[in-house]
């Protein structure tokens, strides 16, 4: 296809640069750890019940940890005018989507896969049998977040008050995700298996599907100026 | 129209005032017409609300409330399909009449949605006792609430007129997009936590007086949305032609 | 008055407007292929917004810009190809080293073999490639960018203000490869400040004033053109 194999460059840059300067890993990890902590003091995360709390928890971090990681990465794009480089290049606008959208999906992963064993242990979860589903979930709904941020930060990057906005912009478009994420990730929490969790996987997936379709589709008036 | 041609000597904004906004934007007619007839209609539904319509025998005085919020929650949700379309036909057409169009309606939906989040509450608490519950649709509109107000906020930090049109568009295509699944979710959500509280509106069977108050309650909120998207357009028109040869 | 249906570049009564500001106003211009042109004007003339126009980084208000027939807004990966930019910044990764940065560009252009189109068109900076960009002088930044724009062997070049920033020893590198380029065939268009280096190579100056062409001539007469544009930035300067 087209626009993989220039996505697949544009993403290898961004990983490239990244190993090089540890700049968004560092400060999204960083962040997500302190939410993470501060949130175990702030709420409830003892006795029952406390799966839903940590996986709202873990979200809410997520999340936002996920945004000043995409608006980091336009930042950079920013600097120097390197968008433009993209831009005149063959690669084409959905090339350019779906590179930022796989690089940023590698970054928040890999701090959600450091932060979501700390938080388990902190918390005295174990969820056992629902580990793969807990994995699949953070995979789907961090693709979600990815896809919508990705659309929006590259706006974001372009107004008044740069990368501020972009939760602005995000938060109310991935109301459905964060439902469906939390509700799936406190199942696997809690031990259960694919099954109470399985409607929601199939939300995210038809999300994740539905906003990567509009996402590919629109980012070229997006990058236009 | 108006709004694309240019005058040679472009007007001043003490000629515009002498000569009076009429000639950038000039008064119509049909709007006119179109606001008598809203008022009529309203004063129709004002009849049609507490004297056709039975007074409902569970929920009693505080149910017919209803005959607004509904109306208020079909325009919310009408001017944001405008919005949709609007959207959709601007990014094809570039044309920023279309964007105009999509502000204004958005700018009205945000009102007619902001009626429901208000009226929603007022008619729960006498009935229900409480202001707030959960309830699917209400919470979707809280969101569409949300995602009407970062539209109208994204706009402000955008100064350029042709690239805010173009973020404001895909911004709209994808709010649009949202809507349904957040209803959807949403209501899964709840189902899965239900709460003491639901709210109901009318009863199984609605008494066909009630449907036909419902209906032109619609037809009243309709009329009122399409003169007040006509007005403000207007509005919107003169503004620029100040801002243009400003 | 029109050039032949293949002319390079065609920008038919393109307009640009920034909030209000008219930064191009109802330009027709036509670049024949192989045609070496040189864009001239005071700060804030348009002479950038008409390159980020041709190269589609732009969209004007209104008008039509297209690139060999083709509409620039319809462009496909075929029609980038063709094109080489240097603006204002360098497009330059600061974090990566000249070398990465070169190969980025060579790879996403689909170059078979990259690391020698790295290696030829950094033939002058040889020494600074496994730098970091971050560290490197203005002067050698520019260099690697304009490594960066010329490295898939571009048929039209655009180049806002490339001299910018280059000491004598470079400048005239890049006077001589400009040349050597348009002797190739290649369509060159450079925006520029000193009117002397606009007439020592470009055949044709096209001066901007407040987005309008106020000045197109050939430079065969160049005492001509000087005096034409020093009066004209003149009289643009007390207004």
């Amino acid at each position: 296809m087209r626009i993989l194999a220039p996505a697949w460059l544009i993403a290898r840059k961004d990983l490239r640069l990244e190993l090089r300067t540890r700049d968004i890993v560092t400060s999204v990890g960083l962040f997500a750890l302190l939410v993470v902590v501060a949130a175990s003091f702030a709420f409830p995360t003892w006795g029952r019940g406390r799966e839903g709390v940590a996986a709202g928890v873990l979200w809410i971090a997520f999340l936002f940890a996920g945004l000043l990681g995409i608006g980091r990465s336009f930042a950079i794009e920013k600097e120097e005018s390197c968008i433009d480089g993209l831009l005149l290049s063959p690669a084409g606008p959905e090339a350019i989507f779906l590179g930022k959208l796989l690089a940023t999906l590698v970054f928040t992963l890999g701090v959600e896969l450091v932060t979501l064993p700390v938080f388990v242990v902190l918390l005295q979860l174990s969820p056992g049998a629902g580990t793969a589903v807990l994995i699949l979930a953070a995979l789907l709904g961090t693709f979600g977040l990815a896809t919508v941020g990705t659309l929006f930060a590259a706006m974001a990057v372009n107004t008044k008050t740069r990368e501020v906005i972009l939760p602005l912009l995000v938060l109310p478009i991935a109301v459905p995700l964060l439902i469906a994420s939390v509700e799936a990730t406190a199942a696997a929490l809690g031990g259960r298996s694919l099954g109470s969790a399985q409607p929601w996987l199939l939300v995210m997936a038809a999300y994740d599907a539905l906003f990567l379709m509009v996402g590919l589709s629109t980012f070229r008036h997006v990058t236009e100026a | 129209m108006a709004t694309r041609a240019k005058p040679k000597a472009p007007l001043l904004p003490l000629e515009i005032a002498r000569t009076g906004p009429d000639a950038i934007a000039p008064p119509s007619t049909r709007r006119r017409v179109l606001g008598w007839v809203t008022v009529g209609a309203f004063l129709v539904l004002g009849w049609a609300a507490f004297f056709l319509a039975p007074q409902d025998d569970v929920q009693g005085a505080p149910q017919r409330i209803f005959y607004i919020h509904v109306p208020s929650a079909w325009i919310g949700f009408l001017a944001f399909f405008v919005v949709f379309v609007a959207s959709l036909r601007f990014l094809r057409t570039r044309d920023l009449r279309l964007d105009a169009l999509a502000v204004s309606s958005a700018e009205i939906g945000l009102l007619f949605t902001t009626g429901v989040l208000v009226t929603g509450p007022l008619w729960a608490r006498p009935i229900w006792g409480v202001f707030w519950s959960w309830d699917p649709r209400l919470t979707s509109f809280l969101v569409l609430w949300l995602i009407y107000l970062s539209y109208l906020a994204m706009r402000q930090y955008v100064p350029d007129p042709m690239r805010r049109a173009r973020f404001s568009a895909v911004l709209g295509i994808v709010g649009f997009a949202d809507v349904p699944v957040v209803y959807l979710s949403v209501r899964w959500w709840r189902a899965l936590h239900p709460d003491q509280v639901v709210f109901v509106s009318g009863g199984p069977r609605m008494p066909t007086e009630m449907v036909v108050a419902l209906v032109i309650g619609i037809a009243a909120f309709t009329l009122f949305y399409l003169y007040l998207l006509t007005v403000r357009l207007r509005v919107r028109r003169l503004r620029d032609a100040l801002e243009e040869e400003a | 008055m029109r050039a032949p249906v293949d002319a390079a570049i065609r920008l038919e009564g393109v307009t640009k407007v920034y909030e209000g500001r008219r930064a191009l106003d109802a330009v027709d211009l036509d670049v024949a292929q192989g045609e070496y042109v040189a864009v001239m004007g005071g700060n804030g003339a348009g002479k950038t917004t008409l390159l980020r126009v041709i190269a589609g980084l732009a969209t004007p208000t209104r008008g039509a810009v297209s690139i060999a027939g083709v509409p620039v807004d319809r462009a496909g990966p075929g029609l980038r190809s063709l094109l080489g930019y240097v603006g204002h910044d360098t497009m330059l990764y600061g974090d990566l080293t000249a070398r990465e940065n070169l190969l980025f560009h060579a790879r996403l252009f689909g170059l078979p073999d990259p690391e020698r189109a790295v290696a030829d068109a950094a033939a002058d900076v040889a020494h600074a490639l496994d730098r970091t960009v971050r560290v490197l002088s203005r002067g050698t930044k520019q260099r690697v960018a304009l490594a960066r724009a010329f490295i898939h062997q571009p048929r039209i070049v655009l180049l806002d203000e490339p001299y910018t920033g280059l000491d004598e020893d470079a400048s005239e590198t890049l006077s001589t490869n400009l040349a050597s380029l348009a002797s190739d065939g290649r369509t060159i268009v450079v925006a520029l400040h000193e009117v002397a280096r606009a007439v020592s190579g470009p055949e044709r100056i096209v001066a901007l004033d407040r987005g309008r062409i106020a000045l197109d001539r050939s430079t065969a007469a160049a005492d001509d053109i000087e005096s034409a544009y020093r009066e004209l930035l003149r009289t643009g300067a007390n207004r």
